[in-house]
């Protein structure tokens, strides 16, 4: 059943538009890529932010409830609900993202640690269950539910959720993703600091809430902001060249303007300026840090495609040092060792 | 379908059936200083498998117009034409090198590790090989694989590569592409045979003067596997659009992950203090 017009892939098309006549004189092979675009695109931007949301809600309404000693009820139950209401579109985005969707279980058949893809889909099933529940109670106002042994229970698929989405990207052969040790990092902090934004907002506008729920979960906010800089930092430093995608390239606008002016420098300002912000004021810098950090991760996602479409990335990304020599003229040497050394770390 | 058949079907994947029996690592030589450029392996793959075109395109520069391997060919022969321009760059005479390139059957597949459905699996023959019936899509195979060998297609929505022609293995034949070779500059055979022929073929060259000839992929190198479909090459693997030295992603996930959760960890004990303090 061939169509009568070729479906033409993604990646047939990719270098299509690349070969002409004046490619002969390009550097490398006809100026044509070595790697193949990501086909992750919307979907998974989408995702990652709602499930940073999520996974960092649930952690800041665990340490509250665990240390709080009773206070902050009404910023518990709204951030169980807010972390519920974030998990509910990832599993179809997920979904939606697949070749075939209706074979997204095929991803539970099996358990990988290797793969950090196979674990973040059992995360993802190990967080709904404690987010649902704690919501759902909330809700009843159930008080003999053992919430906290819940909650901590949910602890470890909460952090797997919040610091793995960077590690995944990281784990391929992407430069602008692989270069560097600390996009796992980034995108970690940034969840925390959406979380903390959408919880001031929540505490904004809750009733129920109190000066003292407002000042602390302000000060967190500030705080993960901080952090989410350092991380970002760190990001752009270590990846050096492999970062060009998002410090020059397409999304070069979205990345500085979103995830650094927006995301970061405003929200700062905003706490600078005024010792106690009002109600306008906080609502404004969350909702600042809601959109950097869409704009951070969309911006990461899509510059890997600009990266592995750039064949002097491709080399980059790929070249010789002393402990990967790699193959080229003249290293013919004969060790006989067919596996690759033992995973450094 | 009928709804017993349907939740069989769910149920399937499940099942874990006794593997075949492990049979003699397998894999290709591809000798490029043999190569005409005919492309007869380009064509018997296609033929074989029954991959559809990809439309056809000049690319105008060389003679290389199927461009780069894909989820619909499995077999891509490149052309480098290396004629002195404008005077420069070259110090050798003017030649033509051609390369029949494909998946690299990685002994340690940076696919593999990454496919989180397990349907990229090591079959008895040692070769990477996509379970069609396993694959959804997922596209992280995509990604990890140095080479930018797989892909997905947009018809069945599947990743889709070299088997290495898995199917006539089995029957005890030879892949169709090395069998179409008219210069058996593709070889196929057990790994270990092949890896002496291609260190006796490079000494062969060096002997004649050619000391240019290297093995791409006979050995590990670093943190990167040998490779089961290796190459013997005459100038830096760049020319050939191939990456000089390889990164095996998993090298680097368990640091990733390790700074990336003492981030989470470290904000979420900031963030108990802040809530423990209170407003004071
Ligand atoms: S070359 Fe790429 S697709 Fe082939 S086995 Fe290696 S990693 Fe997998
Ligand atoms: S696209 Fe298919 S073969 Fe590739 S990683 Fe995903 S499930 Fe595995």
């Amino acid at each position: 059943m061939t169509p009568a017009t070729p479906v033409f892939n993604q990646a047939t098309k990719d270098v299509v538009k690349r070969v002409t006549p004046e490619a002969v004189r390009e550097e490398g092979y006809y100026g044509l890529p070595m790697l193949k675009r990501p086909l992750w695109g919307w979907e998974i931007a989408l995702y990652f932010f709602s499930e940073g949301i999520s996974s960092g809600a649930y952690i800041l309404a665990t340490m509250a409830d665990l240390c709080g000693s009773g206070r902050y009820a009404s910023l518990i139950r709204d951030a169980r609900y807010i972390s519920l209401a974030a998990l509910l579109p990832c599993p179809p985005l997920l979904i939606a993202d697949l070749g075939r969707p209706e074979r997204f279980h095929h991803m539970l058949r099996i358990f990988k640690p290797h793969s950090p893809m196979n674990m973040g889909a059992w995360a993802l099933m190990g967080l709904s269950a404690p987010v649902t529940l704690l919501a759902l109670t909330e809700f009843a106002s159930l008080r003999w539910f053992p919430r906290r042994v819940v909650g901590l229970a949910g602890m470890p698929f909460a952090f797997f959720m919040l610091a793995y989405p960077g590690v995944l990207l990281a784990t391929t052969s992407i430069p602008v993703w692989a270069r560097t040790r600390f996009l796992g990092t980034l995108l970690g902090t940034s969840s925390m600091a959406t979380a903390a934004g959408a919880l001031a907002i929540a505490a904004a506008l809750d009733p129920k809430s109190d000066e003292e729920t407002r000042e602390v979960i302000h000060r967190i906010e500030n705080i993960t902001n901080i952090a989410e800089a350092a991380a970002l930092s760190a990001y752009v430093y270590s990846a050096g060249p492999a970062a060009r995608p998002l410090t020059k390239g397409r999304y070069a606008t979205m990345f500085r303007l979103g995830a650094l002016v927006v995301g970061i420098g405003l929200p700062a300002l905003v706490t600078v300026t005024r010792r106690k912000p009002g109600r306008g004021a906080t609502i404004a810098s969350g909702l600042l840090s809601l959109a950097g950090a869409l704009a951070l991760k969309w911006s990461v996602v899509h510059a890997g495609h600009d990266s592995a479409l750039d064949p002097e990335m491709n080399r980059y990304g790929a070249r010789a040092d002393s402990d990967n020599p790699g193959w080229r003229p003249g290293t013919s040497v004969r060790t006989g060792v067919m596996r690759a050394r033992q995973l450094p770390g | 379908m009928s709804t017993d058949a349907f939740t069989m079907e769910m149920l399937d994947v499940w099942k874990r059936p006794e593997p075949p029996a492990q049979q003699v690592e397998t894999g290709f030589f591809t000798d490029t200083t043999l190569c005409i450029g005919c492309k007869a392996c380009e064509v018997a793959c296609k033929q074989w498998n029954q991959l559809p075109g990809d439309g056809f395109h000049w690319t105008g520069n060389s003679y290389d117009n199927t461009v780069s391997l894909s989820a619909t060919t499995w077999r891509h022969v490149a052309f480098v034409e290396q004629f002195p321009l404008d005077g420069g760059g070259n110090s050798h005479a003017p030649r033509w090198l051609m390369m029949s390139d494909v998946c690299k059957h990685c002994v340690q597949a940076p696919c593999q590790e990454a496919c989180p459905t397990g349907s990229l699996i090591y079959n008895e023959f040692g070769n990477v090989y996509v379970q069609q019936d396993i694959c959804n899509g997922c596209a992280y195979c995509v990604v990890a694989c140095p080479f930018g060998v797989l892909d997905r297609n947009r018809e069945d929505g599947k990743a889709h590569k070299c088997t290495l022609c898995y199917d006539r293995q089995k029957d005890g034949m030879t892949p169709a592409c090395a069998k179409s070779c008219p210069t058996e500059s593709i070889q196929f055979g057990p790994i270990e045979v092949l890896r002496e022929r291609a260190r006796k073929r490079v000494e062969e060259l060096h002997g004649r003067g050619e000391t240019d000839a290297y093995l791409y992929g006979a050995e590990a190198s670093g943190e990167y596997s040998a490779l089961n479909a290796f190459f013997l090459l005459k100038d830096r693997p760049d020319v050939y659009n191939l990456p000089e030295a390889p990164r095996r992603p998993v090298a680097r996930m368990r640091s990733n992950y390790l700074s990336s959760f003492a981030a989470a960890v470290g904000l979420a004990v900031i963030s108990a203090f802040c809530f423990a303090k209170g407003d004071k």
